[in-house]
Formats: C-alpha cells, sequence, structure tokens
C-alpha cells in the first residue's frame, strides 16, 4: 500500500470494564489479522498482569488490513492504550501516533472521569473523536442518556454516535467504516528525511531494544544506519516490521506508518521512548516533539528480600524504566530493610504493577515500604526542600513550614450515591469547588490532599458508590498545612521503612489503628513483639503480638517423609516476602498497613 | 585416604496392610474400608515376593526391627502373620533382639487375637486407643468403644505382650485440658511400657479436610501439651521424642532407627524405604505401587527408586534426629549423609545464635524442641533453588 490515504492510525479510549480490549479482538477477526482457532480472549494484553487482572497496562500495536464498503483496502493501525487512572501518561504516548481515537462508553454506566480526561487529551492533541456507544446488548443500556452525557461532560457531539456490542459483534462493521470516513489519513512524505517517533520500547535478551515507532517523514528500511538523536548512536536495522497482531517482519515502514524496529541495541538507554529515529546520514534533522516528562506522584522504598539481589534488582529497575518512563528510581539506605531503591510511582496500582512485573519477570522477592506522597518543607534558613521519604524529613527544629500537595479531582458518580461521596471527600479534608446535574450523573470538582487520595481513595470511593463513582485528579499546588512524622517502633527500634507524615488532627487515630493493623498482619513469633506509634519520640499507641508458645507438628511418620517436607517448604515459602527487622519477620502487607487505615 | 564417610546403618522391615473396617475421618494414610474378605493369602504372597526383591539393599544386614502397619493388621489372621514373619526370617534373617511390632486396633474381634499374635511372634503391639471417651471416639470415627478400649491394654498384657504401646491423640474437636488431661491419665492407669500422644492435624484428602471440625485455639492446644507432659513426666514417662514418652530403656526400637536416620526397606501398598548404598555413595528413597489392587495384581511393585539430591539430605537428616529430645552425636551427621558437617556449619551457628540449637550435640534446646518446624525450616536452604554448596567428604578411590 503506497498511499497514506488508504491508512488509518487509531487508538480507543475507554474505561476498563467497557469493553476496550474485547473490541479489539473484534477488529482483529473482522480483518482476519488472526484464524479464529488463535483467537485468545484479549489478544493485545500480552503481559501476564494484563489478563490477569483485565486490565491493559502497556500500549500495543496492531495492523490490520480492513477491505471497506466503497471497495478499497485499508491499513488500520490500531494502537491500544491503558485505561487506569495511573496511566494517563501512556495514553497520550499512544495518542500521540494517530489522527484519530474512539471514545467508547459503556451505554448503561455512562461517561466515567477518566475517560473524559483522556478524550480532553486526545482532542488537545488534534485527534478526531468518534464516540461509540459499547454494550448496547445490555437490557439496561440507556443509550440517549449517555448521549447527553457525552454532550455535556466531555462537550462533543454525540448525536451520530455508533451503537455497539463488542460482545455480540453489532456495529463492529460500522465503527471501521466510521474510521474510514472520519479520521483523516496520516501527512508525511517518503521522500524526505527519516523522522520517526518512538512510541513504546522494550528489551529483549537476544534481540536487544524493540521499538514501536510513528514513521512520521521518510521510509525505514531493513538494513539502514539509524541513531537515535539523544544517543547520536549508529546501529544497523536487523528487522522492521508490523503487528498483526503476530510478528510480520517486513522490508520497510513509510511515512504515516506505525512498526518496530529492531536495530541490535544492547544498551538499555539506547532507544528511549519520545526519542526520535533517523538515519545516520541525516543526523542534523530536527528531532519531534516528544512527551511530557511525566511527574511520580507516590513514592515508596523497594528492598530485596535476599540482599544478594541487589544487583539483578537494578539490572531489573533499568530493564522496566525502558518501557515504563514514569517509573524513576534512586537508591536508598534503609536502616531496617538495607540497600534497596526509592521508586516514584504513579500511584498504587502503578505501584503494585512494577512489584508484580520485577517478581515475575525478573524473580526476585522485594519488600515495598510505606508509600508516601511528595512533601514540600521550607526551613527556617528559608529553603524549600522537596521530601519523599519521611525519613528524609529535617528536624522539626529546622522546619518553618510543611507544604502537602493538593490535588483537583474530578468525580462523576449515579445522583443516588453522591451524597456517600460527598461525605468521603469531607473526611478526606477535601474542599468542594464545584457540583453539576448532568444525565443520570453528578459531576462533583474537590479540591482534596493528595496523600488522602493516593493511597485508599479509589477504593473507598468505588465501595460508597456501588462501583459506579469514578475519578481524575491532577496535581495543583503545595499547601501550608499542620503536618507531624508519625513513627513505628518493633520492639523498642524506630523502622524507618514504617515513618509516615500524617495530618497533625489524624495522628493519634492513626498511629492506634495503624498499631492495631499492624498486630494483625505481623505473624506470632517465638518472643513477644511490641509496636508502638510515636510522635517526637512521645509514643502514642502499643500493640503486642503475643509470641507463639510451639510450632512443631505432633507425629512424624518414619516411612514416609515427603508429606512432612512438603509442609516445611511451605512454611519456607511464606518467609518469602517477610523481612528480617532486627528479629523480627515482618511481613509485606504490614509495611502497607497504612493503606488499611481509615482514619 | 579416608575412608568412605557414608557408613552402612542398621536396617529396619516396615510392611504395609492397607485395609481397615472404615476410614477415619482425619485419616490419610494409604488405607482403604473394606468389608469383603480380605485377600490375605494374596496379599502375603506378594508382601514375600515384594521383599525377595528387595533383598540386595540389604548388603548382608539382618533385621534389627520390623513393624506392621496400616490400615489395621490385626484385621489378618495370625496365622498369616506367622507365615509372613517365618519367610521374612528365612530371607533376611532376624538380629537376636528384634523388635516386633504389629499396629492393632481395640476392637473386640482383635482383642481376641492378641495371644495369637504373639505366638506368630510378635513381640510388641501398638494399639490405636485414641481417646478413652465415647464422645471424643465418636467425633474421631472410631470403630471402638471407651470400654474396648480399657480393655485392651489388659488384654495385651494377659496375652503376654510385656511391651506395648498405646496411640492417643490430643487437640480434638471441642476437647479441653482437662479432657486431654483425663485421657492421659486413663492410659497412665494401663501402665504402657510406651506412649504415642500426638495432635490431631487436619490433612489434605481427608474428611476432615472437606469439612472441618472445629478444634482448640492455638493457645489451648498448647496448653494441653505443657500440661500433658508434665503430667505423663511424674508417673515416668519421659519425652524422648516430640510425640513419643516411654519408661527407662522402652523406646520404639523401629522408630528410634527411623528418627537416626537408618535404613528401612518398605513392602507392602504404597510402603516407603529408604536405603544407604555406600560402595556408591547414595541413599535411595522406594516406594511401591500403593493402591491395594494394583499393587497385588502388577508383577513388579516398585512405583519409585529416587537418588536423595545431596541438596536435601540435611534437611531430611535433621527433621528426622532433631525430633529426638537428645538429637544425636555430631559424628552421625557425616556417617549417614556423606556430608561434612561443615558444609552446614552457617546454618548450625546462626540456630546456636539463637539458642536453638545446642553447642555440642546435634541436638535442639529447650526452646528450639518447642520451635522445632521454625529450626527444620532453616535446613530447607539447601535444597534446589537456593545457591548453597555443599560438599561431599572425601571417597576412597576404589
Amino acid at each position: 500500500m503506497s498511499n497514506l490515504d488508504n491508512i488509518r492510525n487509531f487508538s480507543i479510549i475507554a474505561h476498563i470494564d467497557h469493553g476496550k480490549s474485547t473490541m479489539a479482538d473484534r477488529f482483529i477477526q473482522l480483518c482476519g489479522g488472526l484464524a479464529d482457532r488463535e483467537m485468545q480472549e484479549q489478544v493485545l494484553d500480552s503481559l501476564d498482569i494484563e489478563r490477569e487482572r483485565g486490565i491493559t497496562i502497556k500500549a500495543q500495536s496492531v495492523t490490520l488490513d480492513y477491505k471497506a464498503d466503497n471497495g478499497q483496502t485499508y491499513q488500520l493501525n490500531f494502537i491500544d492504550t491503558p485505561g487506569h487512572v495511573d496511566f494517563t501518561y501512556e495514553v497520550s504516548r499512544s495518542l500521540a501516533a494517530c489522527e484519530g481515537a474512539l471514545l467508547v462508553v459503556d451505554a448503561a454506566q455512562g461517561v466515567e472521569a477518566q475517560s473524559v480526561a483522556n478524550c480532553y487529551t486526545a482532542i488537545d492533541q488534534g485527534l478526531e473523536v468518534i464516540p461509540v456507544l459499547n454494550k448496547m446488548d445490555l437490557p439496561q443500556a440507556e443509550p440517549d442518556k449517555v448521549k447527553q452525557e457525552i454532550e455535556e461532560i466531555i462537550g462533543i457531539s454525540a448525536t451520530d454516535a455508533v451503537l455497539a456490542s463488542a460482545k455480540s459483534g453489532e456495529g463492529i462493521r460500522e465503527i471501521l467504516e466510521r474510521i474510514i470516513r472520519d479520521v483523516p489519513p496520516p501527512v508525511g512524505n517518503t521522500e524526505a528525511d527519516l523522522q520517526a517517533l518512538i512510541i513504546d520500547s522494550w528489551f529483549d535478551n537476544y534481540l536487544g531494544v524493540i521499538s514501536l515507532v510513528r514513521v512520521r517523514e521518510g521510509v525505514l528500511r531493513k538494513g539502514d544506519k539509524i541513531i537515535t538523536k539523544s544517543t547520536g548512536k549508529v546501529h544497523v536495522v536487523d528487522n522492521v516490521g508490523i503487528f498483526t497482531p503476530k510478528r510480520v517482519v517486513s522490508t520497510e515502514i513509510k511515512a504515516g506508518e506505525v512498526g518496530f524496529v529492531e536495530a541490535n541495541i544492547k544498551e538499555i538507554k539506547g532507544a528511549p521512548v519520545g526519542d526520535t529515529i533517523t538515519h545516520a546520514s541525516t543526523s542534523k534533522v530536527a528531532s519531534l516533539p516528544g512527551f511530557k516528562k511525566v511527574q511520580a506522584q507516590v513514592y515508596a522504598g523497594m528492598f530485596p528480600v535476599f540482599s544478594d539481589d541487589f544487583d539483578n534488582f537494578r539490572d531489573a529497575l533499568e530493564k522496566l524504566t525502558l518501557n515504563d518512563a514514569a517509573l524513576i528510581y534512586e537508591p536508598e539506605n534503609s536502616d531496617a530493610l538495607g540497600v534497596g531503591f526509592r521508586c516514584g510511582f504513579l500511584g498504587l496500582l502503578h505501584m503494585e504493577i512494577v512489584q508484580e512485573r520485577l517478581e515475575r519477570e525478573y524473580d526476585l522477592d522485594l519488600i515495598t515500604s510505606a508509600p508516601t506522597v511528595v512533601y514540600e518543607i521550607l526551613t527556617i534558613k528559608g529553603e524549600v526542600l522537596k521530601v519523599e521519604s519521611p525519613s528524609r524529613l529535617p528536624p522539626t527544629t529546622n522546619i518553618e513550614e510543611m507544604r502537602e500537595p493538593i490535588v483537583e479531582a474530578n468525580i462523576l458518580v449515579p445522583q443516588e450515591h453522591v451524597g456517600n461521596v460527598l461525605s468521603l471527600c469531607v473526611e478526606k479534608r477535601g474542599v468542594q469547588l464545584d457540583m453539576q446535574f448532568v444525565g443520570q450523573q453528578v459531576s462533583i470538582k474537590y479540591e482534596l490532599p493528595m496523600s488522602e487520595v493516593v493511597l485508599d481513595f479509589f477504593d473507598r470511593l468505588k465501595s460508597v458508590s456501588r462501583g459506579y463513582a469514578s475519578l481524575d485528579y491532577h496535581f495543583t499546588r503545595f499547601q501550608t498545612a499542620n503536618l507531624v512524622r508519625l513513627d513505628v517502633l518493633i520492639n523498642g527500634d524506630t523502622v524507618d521503612a514504617l515513618a509516615l507524615i500524617v495530618h497533625r488532627d489524624q495522628a493519634n487515630s492513626k498511629g492506634r489503628v495503624l498499631t492495631e493493623k499492624m498486630e494483625e498482619l505481623i505473624p506470632r513469633q517465638l518472643y513477644d513483639v511490641a509496636i508502638q506509634a510515636a510522635i517526637g519520640g512521645q509514643i502514642i499507641a502499643r500493640t503486642t503480638v503475643k509470641a507463639l508458645r510451639k510450632n512443631v507438628t505432633a507425629k512424624c511418620y518414619g516411612g514416609d517423609i515427603t508429606r512432612k517436607k512438603k509442609l516445611l517448604e511451605k512454611q519456607k515459602a511464606g518467609k518469602k516476602r517477610m523481612k528480617q527487622v532486627g528479629n523480627v519477620e515482618v511481613p509485606q502487607e504490614a509495611f502497607l498497613a497504612i493503606l488499611k487505615v481509615d482514619s | 585416604m579416608t575412608a568412605p564417610a557414608l557408613t552402612l546403618p542398621p536396617v529396619a522391615l516396615y510392611i504395609h496392610i492397607p485395609w481397615c473396617l472404615k476410614k477415619c475421618p482425619y485419616c490419610d494414610f494409604n488405607s482403604h474400608a473394606n468389608d469383603r474378605t480380605l485377600p490375605e493369602a494374596a496379599y502375603i504372597e506378594k508382601l514375600i515376593a515384594d521383599l525377595e526383591q528387595d533383598l540386595p539393599y540389604l548388603q548382608g544386614r539382618k533385621f534389627t526391627s520390623i513393624f506392621i502397619g496400616g490400615g489395621t493388621p490385626s484385621l489378618f489372621s495370625p496365622a498369616g502373620i506367622e507365615k509372613l514373619l517365618t519367610a521374612v526370617e528365612n530371607l533376611a534373617g532376624f538380629a537376636s533382639d528384634i523388635e516386633i511390632t504389629l499396629e492393632a486396633n481395640p476392637g473386640t474381634f482383635e482383642l481376641e487375637k492378641f495371644s495369637a499374635f504373639r505366638s506368630a511372634g510378635i513381640n510388641r503391639l501398638s494399639i490405636g486407643i485414641q481417646s478413652f471417651q465415647q464422645s471424643f471416639l465418636e467425633k474421631l470415627g472410631r470403630a471402638h468403644s471407651d470400654k474396648e478400649a480399657l480393655t485392651a491394654a489388659e488384654n495385651a498384657l494377659s496375652a503376654g505382650f510385656e511391651n506395648f504401646n498405646l496411640d492417643l491423640m490430643f487437640g480434638l474437636p471441642g476437647q479441653s485440658i482437662e479432657e486431654a488431661l483425663k485421657d492421659l491419665e486413663m492410659a497412665i492407669a494401663c501402665n504402657p511400657p510406651h506412649l504415642s500422644w500426638y495432635q490431631l492435624t487436619i490433612e489434605p484428602n481427608t474428611l476432615f479436610y472437606s469439612k472441618p471440625p472445629s478444634l482448640p485455639n492455638d493457645d489451648l492446644v498448647s496448653g494441653i501439651q505443657e500440661a500433658g507432659i508434665d503430667l505423663l513426666s511424674s508417673h515416668g514417662l519421659d519425652r524422648y521424642e516430640v510425640s513419643a514418652f516411654c519408661g527407662p530403656d522402652q523406646e520404639s526400637r523401629h522408630n528410634l532407627n527411623y528418627w537416626l536416620f537408618g535404613d528401612y526397606l518398605g513392602i507392602g501398598a504404597g510402603a516407603h524405604g529408604k536405603i544407604t548404598l555406600p560402595e556408591e555413595n547414595l541413599i535411595l528413597r522406594t516406594q511401591k505401587v500403593r493402591q491395594p489392587d494394583n499393587y497385588l495384581q502388577q508383577e513388579n511393585p516398585v512405583a519409585e527408586v529416587a537418588k536423595v539430591q545431596t541438596s536435601e539430605l540435611p534437611l531430611e537428616f535433621m527433621m528426622n534426629v532433631l525430633r529426638l529430645s537428645k538429637g544425636c552425636d555430631q559424628v552421625l551427621f557425616g556417617e549417614r549423609t556423606g556430608l561434612a558437617l561443615q558444609s552446614i556449619e552457617p546454618v548450625l551457628a546462626s540456630l546456636r545464635d539463637k539458642n536453638l540449637l545446642r553447642n555440642d550435640r546435634l541436638q535442639a534446646t529447650s526452646k528450639g524442641f518447642l520451635f522445632l518446624d521454625t529450626v527444620l525450616t532453616e535446613f530447607t536452604k539447601f535444597m534446589p533453588g537456593d545457591n548453597h554448596t555443599l560438599e561431599r567428604i572425601e571417597v576412597n578411590s576404589r
């Protein structure tokens, strides 16, 4: 296909559960990208975690040939995007490679806050947005009300939104036709100097760095000598190709197209996301605008359970950051947990997923310390410090003022749950900015301390609204607040990895609930374990994990020792994700107990 | 050159009889309820053939003990048992002071056979009392009554068994400390030379596992155990192993051999064996075909013969010897595993630091004995997956 007019690059904006991955499966089926026997559910979610959790974390692309009603064949490049609030950044990357986007909304549940935010990003980036109402097969589908929500909340016309059901297949062909009709073809000149934007990169032990690119100008061919603008290093292209979603090697990818490049780049930072690839001979060509650097919002220490694993852990983090630009890290030394890394995440889900990927893909056992947001400290000398670890807080005598980050949160919730959501916001020290009734939903705008939002707010929001409320938020400013450090002591020793920064008014109750929670979470050991919470050296709460009285099973049947051996191995496996703090074994859950504290 | 470190330990024989009148809800042994006539004669023939096949493993040794377990071996006839023992003696030979134990249930049908078993060559009985109280016997689904439990010890004595063991359980559904101690007092009144007193645990593949009864909590169970150990000790029954108690020199020789990591052949359905081959510097574990019908029908009853991996030897050794309250001499580790004690020294040292292991012997301290599973977990460090190297003791080249 030589004609740019027959190419369409698009992605899908949708909330989790609104059926994006299933819809992608339908597109692949309709275009014959995979034989029926090769179809497994949600083929694009290639990470194990993605399939298990039913969410998309990483961008993926698939190139499909679609024979349209007008008799012409079109190349459709579909770039899949994540739907969770933590991964907004990945969405904007995917959108940068497209000229259009489908806004997929659940016809029964209505618009969700996350889709609103992503839709604005798409509009900002100049994309054509096509609204699609999915799940029309459900009896509770209310297309008219949902159309009204799209128009009033997002502000785009929804009169000719496509009515579809990814489950039954209804409307799938119509969606593709609309993409052909409404999404503009890419512009670009195959004769121009090569400019290709790296949308995503990942590391393969055999092939080196593999990059997903959108070619803006020129042609990228197998055998070409290329450079990335940031490193200037020359590499020879081993392979280019597309995903159908199977990996298919081709000879070239041209302006307007999306595909992969392998150039045996062994250094992990050799092809960073957002960078521009060009030919070695045209190294002076301008870089394409990259992506906005994303700000980590939650910080936590990560430590290998076995200190021997430190080097592997560092390598793993390096490889992971290659295609997770939002993850940042620097070495951290904890008295309690040893040598590890202070890592910055987009949110708690991001944190969980990073830990899970490190453990699964790199076979590490890790302990994550209590997560925290970044605070701003004004010292008595007039310096302004950013503190992303409670243990790095300067002595109180040196602190003039402490400031906490504030977010503006947009919440969409069905009217019957609005009361619960408002009380939750008040409980979390929120200040209401705006509230509007739209369709069946209420759109609420609140200012909230970020520390309250990133911990358990999302889960609480879901539970008080029976799962219907949705949330989007962004940082606005730092604000002076009466904050203190809450220390946790285990058997009399302060454990730096358990310290928290909390609001003075909540300190006592948080200390009490936290020690109670930890008493439940720390298993009984060979001796009593005292857990104390303290502020400035003064103990405010205390609990004790009573010593175990025995740990031995009564009868070992002489002949067959296999069962007993398995039991001991199981006990040992239970010790993974436990960290020895002094002489106390503390499980991962205890470090994250703060997430379970509702004050 | 040094002599081969792995030495040939004593050898015992375990014989498995896989049938019971009914299956108890807590039992996860290879036992099968049977109400038809047992294929006794065929099974005994098969046991003898099974032993013949294992004879090379004896490497010149005679049996120091035999344990006929089950299932309920006392369901077999004394004549059948006699035939079996005669064949075993002819094939392998008995040490002069051999201990031959038969597991028996205290049902009336079995009680009547006790003296005949004595004449058949059995010199020790292990009686599965479990509880002397009717309500608990019913909860455990036992086939016998409290009265039968009481007569069992008397019958054993009058049948000429000076040496017998009573099996009792504690931590039973709804059991109080007083009720548990009452069982022990009734047992003590029978003057048993040996008592096995073990905690009821819920195992997979049992009725209790799918429908768990409500068991006393950990603290209550610990309280029962502590009080029980004191009570038994005040009556001259000392705890020489985690759940075994006896008077002076009345240890079960057969079990002691397991606990000292000795060898044993296992014959019968699902029976396990452990064999040392010093010349090949090898330790084997054997297992026989598990299903009774298959065991009877298959020409070769061996299901598996596996080398014990070097990495697993420290755990296997410690799992056994540390169950003995006196543990063992340090020399035994090298003799029975062929490994240098030095190679597990870091683990030993860390356990000694925590006051869980004694300095002079391979023996848990009183604290270590209470937390034996915690202690043993440390020896899983040598299992595959952990990067520890174990040194084999230098073997004399032949």
